[in-house]
């Protein structure tokens, strides 16, 4: 296990204009679960393979406890890695799959046969995986092979690093949830440092002690699922997480300037951003102060996706004089209709940068209580 | 409820053209040359039934034994050499890049090469008088003749068979080995595997499908090998090189004993049945026990 730290890593490709990751820098703390989030082509691959040892830097050094391990192979880093679709040894037994890394190291680490077969039980155990060790891969469901591959990836005690590559791409979506669940629950009992890579908002933020948003070769945020939700540091990370992501309106020409100086949005912000669960639709007559950020919409679309307490719940689309506009919570309203969109919480942007979050001033509403976090 | 099966028996008119080219490329030649087999012609109107007795001849005939011995020893060694030759040979060739078509077209051509042209180009290539490698050894202080050395004579057509045919090994191998994905690749080097254990676990089992096909390709072809010995050594010297279709080709074409040669080529031909299926089967058997085990699991 190890504490691994990118001091100005960058990378690019022989002779092309520009380079494929910009130089950056973050410390990964050892033991940490830590998620690289991304669209495809935003650089995530390439850091990946730059900690793997495929690519050698072209700037910037990696450390692992301190050592610069830049110019190491793979090997050397003594890392393991699961990949997008399960990779396993396909004439050995699920056992001896999950001993082959120990055995391959036998002259490194001095394991016994003895050593080895304990590790499998224990490793097979945490998985649940104890009734295929006599199996033969391509006996076993696509989710049983990927579970066998991730405990291989943690067969060695002394791992500096689990990367995970999109791990849950070839699994149903059934059983992503199970295996997700499984993999942090190891992560935490075995305290090994992982970097999981993926395009999935979900799986980051539910696996992720700390998440990395990326986009165009950068890294825009680093930090807690919960931080990176409700404080983008940038408004792609506002727009990129959540489902729907985030509205954005400027401020400059839709909000009355009294308004938003009211609601404490500084002078300097250019546009605000809000979640559609930081917003409440409300029939007149208006129950919110005059502080909070409103506008007056027509419903276009209503998605409902449950109930709650009776009330249908969802996403309600609107066009208004700012453009459309997304709000989840009770749907209290139908297609056509005109109905007030009203902010009680928005954070705002200058430059594309966060600068700050608001809250509507002593809103009468118990509804104004944030629930982006949930 | 009932189901309507229509009955047309016309559908077996459809089956007629296959049934027809199967038996005037197989069957009828087949069944001709069995029927030669028991009888023994002299000519066109004198023919006499004579049972079995070619066959026991034949397998009692001491040439015939020592062809076969010869034919079983070369047919081993060439599979010996070109199988492994041909993977080491497709492990060394770049996956992807300009360098891997030219590669791949290079070791193409000396499959193109007619079989008696290139029994020719060694017949010249290692004389001893004119030819590069003979004249050469000769320099080095070999005393290498191919007509007269039967050491040398097997040498130089076991070389000459793996310079043509390693290539067809390589390339078969080369699909196989293009059939992995990199990740395994990368996986086995994170686990810390040797080239020994990359090689046994992750490139082999793809590997096994396609050298089935090798091994039995090259195992039929090197048990029929006429065309290249023939031009090369012509079989000599003395009976050195003659293998079993030389030999066949000496009694059938060159005596016209076609009562004989006939129980030759029956037993020939079961022989070489005989090896391709203890092979495929020892090789599938594998396989099968894999797939019941996995239905059984499941």
């Amino acid at each position: 296990m190890a504490n691994i730290i990118l001091d100005e890593l960058g990378f690019a490709y022989p002779g092309a204009l520009e380079p494929t990751l910009l130089p950056l820098s973050v410390e990964i703390k050892d033991g940490e679960a830590f998620a690289l989030l991304g669209a495809s082509g935003a650089g995530k691959t390439t850091l990946l393979n730059l900690l793997s040892g495929l690519l050698v830097p072209t700037t910037g050094r990696i450390l692992f406890n301190g050592v610069d391990v830049s110019s190491q192979s793979g090997s050397e880093r003594n890392l393991a890695q699961v990949f997008q679709f399960p990779v396993l040894y396909e004439s050995l037994t699920i056992a001896d799959n999950l001993a082959f890394p120990l055995r391959a190291r036998k002259a490194v680490n001095g394991f016994s046969a003895v050593d080895i077969a304990s590790r499998v039980a224990k490793i097979a155990g945490e998985l649940e995986i104890e009734n295929l060790l006599k199996r033969k891969p391509k006996t076993l469901s696509l989710f049983q092979k990927q579970l066998v591959a991730i405990g291989r990836a943690l067969m060695r005690p002394d791992v500096s690093v689990v990367l995970l590559d999109e791990p849950l791409t070839a699994v149903e979506p059934r059983t992503k949830w199970q295996l997700r669940q499984s993999l942090k629950r190891l992560q935490e009992e075995l305290g090994v440092t992982m970097i999981y890579v993926t395009h999935d908002q979900t799986e980051a933020l539910t696996f992720a002690d700390r998440v990395a948003v990326m986009a165009d070769g950068k890294i825009l945020q680093t930090a807690s699922p919960q931080e990176v939700y409700e404080q983008p540091a940038h408004e792609f990370v506002g727009f990129f997480i959540g489902s729907p992501g985030m509205n954005f309106v400027a401020i400059d020409s839709a909000i009355p300037a009294p308004m938003y100086a009211a609601s404490g949005v500084d002078q300097f912000a250019q546009r605000i951003g809000f979640r559609p669960e930081w917003a409440r639709l409300e029939h007149p007559p208006m129950t919110h102060p005059l502080s909070a950020v409103h506008w007056l919409g027509r419903v276009t679309h209503c998605q409902i996706l449950g109930t709650q307490d009776g009330v249908p719940v969802g996403i309600t689309t609107l066009a208004s004089e700012v453009g459309e506009l997304k709000v989840r919570g009770a749907i209290n309203a139908t297609v056509g209709e005109e109905i007030m969109v009203v902010v009680d919480r928005c954070v705002s942007f200058c430059a594309e940068h966060y600068v700050a979050t608001h809250y509507a001033q002593s809103s009468t509403s118990q509804l104004t209580n944030p629930v982006g976090n949930e | 409820m009932a189901i309507n099966k229509p009955y047309n028996n016309r559908a077996w008119l459809g089956v007629l053209p296959v049934l027809l080219i199967v038996a005037f490329s197989a069957v009828i030649p087949l069944m001709t040359v069995v029927n030669y087999s028991v009888q023994d012609i002299l000519d066109f109107n004198s023919r006499f039934y004579v049972g079995l007795d070619w066959y026991r001849e034949t397998l009692q005939d001491p040439r015939f034994i020592e062809a076969f011995g010869r034919q079983v020893l070369f047919s081993l060694s060439v599979l010996a050499i070109e199988i492994p030759l041909g993977i080491l040979v497709a492990r060394g060739l770049p996956k992807n890049g300009a360098w891997t078509s030219v590669l791949l077209i290079l070791l193409a051509v000396p499959l193109l090469i007619p079989w008696n042209v290139v029994g020719t180009i060694w017949q010249i290539y290692a004389r001893s008088d004119i030819g590069l490698l003979g004249v050469g050894l000769n320099e080095l202080g070999l005393a290498f003749n191919y007509t007269s050395n039967p050491t040398h004579a097997w040498l130089t057509l076991i070389a000459m068979d793996v310079w043509h045919w390693t290539s067809l090994v390589a390339l078969l191998s080369f699909a196989g080995l293009t059939s992995v994905p990199p990740a395994y690749y990368q996986a086995a080097e994170l686990d810390g595997a040797s080239k020994w254990q990359v090689f046994r676990y992750v490139e082999m089992p793809r590997l096994s499908g396609v050298l089935v096909i090798a091994v039995l390709l090259r195992l039929m072809d090197s048990f029929m090998i006429y065309t290249e010995p023939f031009v090369l050594t012509g079989g000599g010297p003395g009976n050195a090189t003659t293998f079993l279709s030389q030999y066949l080709a000496t009694m059938a074409v060159g005596q016209f004993d076609l009562g004989p040669a006939a129980a030759f080529s029956v037993i020939y031909f079961l022989f070489i049945l005989l090896f391709c299926w203890i092979f495929y089967n020892s090789v599938m058997l594998d396989g099968t026990v894999d797939e019941s085990e996995a239905r059984h699991h499941d």
